[in-house]
């Protein structure tokens, strides 16, 4: 099996667990209790509106008729209708994507170069007083969940130290940029206004780091123990016996098989980021997916919460595949079983 | 080496550059120093007067669009986009006289024909408010390019303290916006563009929406008020120019944001630990607005053990209401009657209910179920979202005890407690529920124990009473006042003795605010104790009457 043929044969497994994820998914957003069209017009509407609403959702169908009607829609594009911003689906995903795609990548930047450093430092002067520090941090950020970390932040460095904002994307009367991709960083710097870019990532500090403490403790013990464990390997002791100066075997031959189980945790955090950002979202008011998921969880707003869902699944899968695929590149032992080696 | 020590420097340098606030001069669409006014509120808001109705969305609507008519500060009904208007047909038709040379913020004058789409929009989209509307308006006419004629299906007294909820859209702006949609050839109305924009001809006019973040509304410089010089329709000096609706409640965010003055008034649903501390910060202060609304027990009528009038009686007079407004709910007040006491028609001629073991044991030892008390347990539900209810379900549980009547308490999502409520099998003996009026009078909270309302979550009494529904529409059909407030007299008696809920009490609205903004409660409100302001009825959101200066 050669990668082009891999990755189709992974595109198209991951076309089964998305519809395995839309059957169950789909199916239990209909079994909540509250008529959602009954709870998105109030409890005074009239029932001819009620059932209008009902009869436009398909909600006087039987389960498995919703489900092909969502399904033949979201082949032509359409999610659906969201009982909450009375908006489609699709466009609001498109609105309130970027927002936490834009926080995501930050973190990730963040996590990952510091995961990196951390974790290899770390294992190269195992059980020296650096070593411990990092362990014992590191038990602190797994331990505390994203949310404490988020209302601990803006209590230090919001109340207390009012160092940095600690609501929405940009500062009260800053005029957004022009909408080009939707990540205000990128959007500024297309609009050469600098000034909004500074306080764009001003705001995104906050809530970034708070998405980050955690993942990047996870991910510098694990970079920590990979390293500790190829330290040791024959390769290294010969590398070493041959003279080749530390740094070198550190960057070259100890780094690159260090990282493949952190790449793997990696992927997966980064894709849980996507989803898991939600109370972090609420507690910034940042205007992203998680935010609009929780509103479309707390309003039973169906096609919403379906519809953030899926993409959290479509991000997961992607992520998935890339993760093999960067795993295959760091180790070349997969790689030539990829190419049929 | 060295580049590593030039990567700190620059990285350092990139550093301290991100970390200064964003003073570069940006293209300014608003003066210098604009006066901004901010407020947290619950969301989502939906500025879309066909659609909203909650709080947040309540509170921009007068600010984006005019009504006909408005209540007045002083609590009565006086005009707004009407200039005057008459009653004719015995109650069951309305004409009403435009104001001429009113602009929308698209500079379309308002007329007839826009009223008539704007009530034909409501109606026919059906939410929202249009429940307030539908059962009574049979056809909206405009007469000539300033008046409009509204006839009614039946008499509907509290119609003109209503119409403050119909809003007039510049039609020629929403039908340039509307897309696709199940309306025919209206397609969806521009329900998805009035989502984010408006078409209205209020004080402010929508400068940006971002939705699941803020509304920022702008002052409209050509509103009507001004350019028209109509007496207390124009901005009173340093009202705000900008106006920013924000959408969180998050307690550590809003104290945050009160105490670096980046916030003017908080919302409502601020737990009193944090009012308390953020009264701690210098300039913050915390008011209180006397609500509509009543905190109720509602029992069910319709169900063992809570079927029988003794049984209810009992467990009115074994409830502790005085621990519920000094302990649980501090600044609230007692209820003293079946409504409101702040509505106009309540009647002040019933002894409010107050625990008394000895009539409670009275009323118990007369219940058909007095002897088998140690079979019975009555099942209370409260909302897994409002956690102090638990305390008023446990305080509910310690007084049953006294009376040796057993209670299960169930904590239950609110969205499965609306299914609950709408089936009298599934309704259990006792909901703990906060039920709002529907309009400033004792008969916007009566017309709850209406049939109709029975399998919502307004009522879970499962009253079924047809004596009762015909007195509730006798009284909402009443034009004048006077006989229909003591029609809602008598109601307020047949339900104090038919007893089916335990009224625990009359809401106070608290909140935090900046004490460099006046607001007008403190201007046309009555001081009633400490903080507490009686905001008068009707009275909305008008941001033009607030008065301030920029932060400092």
């Amino acid at each position: 099996m050669n990668i082009k043929k891999y990755v189709a044969y992974r595109l198209i497994s991951s076309f089964f667990v998305l519809f395995g994820l839309s059957l169950l998914i789909f199916s239990l957003s209909r079994l909540v209790p509250g008529d959602p069209a009954r709870l998105a017009l109030g409890p005074m509407a009239p029932q001819w509106a009620v059932d209008k609403l009902r009869a436009q959702l398909h909600l006087d169908e039987p389960v498995y008729i919703q489900y092909i009607y969502w399904v033949t829609n979201v082949f032509r594009g359409d999610l659906g209708q969201s009982l909450v911003t009375r908006r489609g689906v699709f466009n609001d995903i498109f609105e309130f994507f970027p927002a936490t795609f834009e926080l995501v990548i930050f973190s990730v930047i963040l996590s990952t170069s510091l995961a990196i450093i951390l974790g290899v430092t770390s294992g190269k002067y195992a059980n020296s007083l650096w070593d411990n520090i990092v362990r014992v941090t590191s038990y602190v950020g797994i331990a505390i969940p994203s949310f404490v970390w988020a209302i601990m932040s803006v209590f230090i460095f919001g109340y207390l130290l009012r160092w940095f904002p600690t609501l929405g994307r940009l500062s009260s009367g800053v005029v957004m940029p022009t909408k080009v991709t939707g990540l205000l960083l990128v959007d500024s710097l297309i609009a050469g206004r600098l000034g909004v870019f500074r306080d764009a990532f001003y705001h995104m500090i906050l809530p970034g780091t708070s998405l980050v403490i955690s993942r990047l403790a996870q991910e510098a013990r694990i970079t920590r123990a990979s390293v500790v464990e190829n330290l040791h390997k024959d390769y290294i002791m010969a590398a070493r016996s041959f003279g080749i100066p530390e740094r070198t075997i550190t960057l070259k031959y100890l780094l690159k098989p260090s990282l493949i189980p952190t790449v793997a945790i990696m992927g997966m955090d980064i894709a849980g980021s996507m989803g898991g950002s939600f109370i972090v979202e609420t507690i910034f008011n940042w205007p992203g997916l998680g935010r609009y998921g929780m509103s479309a969880m707390l309003s039973n707003d169906i096609n919403a919460i379906v519809g953030v869902v899926m993409l959290i699944g479509v991000f997961f899968a992607f992520m998935n595949i890339l993760v093999d695929l960067i795993t295959a590149y760091l180790d070349p032992r997969i790689m030539m079983k990829l190419r049929g080696g | 080496m060295y580049a590593g020590i030039i990567a700190i420097i620059v990285i350092a340098a990139a550093g301290y550059w991100l970390m200064q606030p964003a003073q570069e001069p940006e293209p300014a669409p608003v003066p210098s120093e604009p006066i901004v006014y901010r407020s947290t509120w619950a969301w989502p808001t939906r500025i879309d007067p066909a659609v909203g109705s909650d709080g947040s969305s309540t509170a921009a609507h007068p600010n984006l669009y005019n009504s006909l008519v408005r209540i007045t500060p002083e609590g009565v009904v006086g005009p707004e986009l009407a200039e005057s208007w008459t009653t004719s047909n015995e109650g069951m038709t309305y004409t009403f006289t435009l104001r001429q040379g009113v602009m929308s913020h698209a500079g379309n004058e308002i007329t007839a024909e826009d009223v008539v789409f704007s009530m034909d929009r409501l109606l026919g989209m059906g939410e929202g408010l249009a429940y307030l509307f539908l059962p009574y308006i049979d056809e909206v006419t405009a007469v000539d390019t300033y008046t409009v004629q509204f006839d009614l299906l039946k008499s509907f007294g509290p119609i003109l303290t209503v119409m403050p909820n119909f809003f007039v859209l510049d039609k020629d702006v929403v039908m340039e916006n509307i897309a696709e949609g199940e309306y025919g050839d209206l397609g969806d109305y521009g329900k998805e563009w009035l989502m984010t924009h408006d078409a209205g001809t209020g004080p402010y006019k929508v400068k940006e929406f971002l939705l699941e973040e803020k509304l920022v509304m702008e002052k409209y410089e050509d509103y009507w008020g001004e350019t028209l010089d109509v007496e207390g329709f124009k901005f009173v000096e340093n009202a705000p120019d900008i106006m920013e609706m924000i959408g969180t409640t998050e307690p550590i965010t809003v104290r945050t944001m009160m105490s670096r003055m980046e916030l003017e008034r908080t919302d409502s649903w601020q737990p009193i630990e944090n009012l308390e501390e953020m009264v701690q910060t210098e300039g913050v202060e915390m008011i209180g607005e006397v609500g509509t609304s009543l905190l109720n027990l509602m029992m069910h009528t319709n169900k063992a053990p809570t079927d029988d009038v003794h049984f209810r009686r009992a467990m009115v007079y074994a409830f502790d209401y005085e621990t519920v407004v000094t302990d649980i709910f501090p600044h609230t007040t007692l209820v003293k009657g079946v409504v409101n006491e702040v509505l106009p028609g309540y009647t002040p001629d019933l002894e409010p209910f107050r625990r008394d073991l000895d009539k409670a044991m009275e009323e118990l030892e007369q219940s058909v179920y007095y002897d088998q008390l140690d079979e019975i347990e009555i099942e209370i539900h409260w909302c897994a979202e409002v956690p102090a209810e638990e305390r008023i379900s446990l305080l509910f549980m310690d007084n049953m005890a006294d009376l040796g009547i057993s209670v299960k308490i169930v904590k239950e999502p609110w969205l499965s407690m609306i299914e609950t409520m709408a089936d009298p099998e599934l309704s259990p003996n006792v909901v703990v529920v906060y039920n709002s009026v529907h309009f400033p009078e004792a008969g916007g909270d009566l017309m709850r124990y209406h049939s109709e309302s029975a399998p919502t979550w307004e009522q879970n009494e499962w009253l079924l009473d047809e004596t009762l529904d015909q007195m509730i529409e006798d009284a909402l059909g009443t034009v004048d006042q006077a006989e229909r407030f003591e029609k809602y007299g008598e109601i307020q008696e047949y339900i104090y003795d038919v007893c089916p809920t335990i009224y625990v009490l009359q809401t106070t609205t608290l909140r935090c605010v900046q004490d460099y903004v006046d607001y007008p409660y403190v201007e046309y409100g009555e001081q009633v104790s400490g903080f507490v302001y009686k905001v008068p009825l009707g009275f909305r959101t008008y941001y033009g009457l607030y008065t301030g200066v920029n932060q400092p």
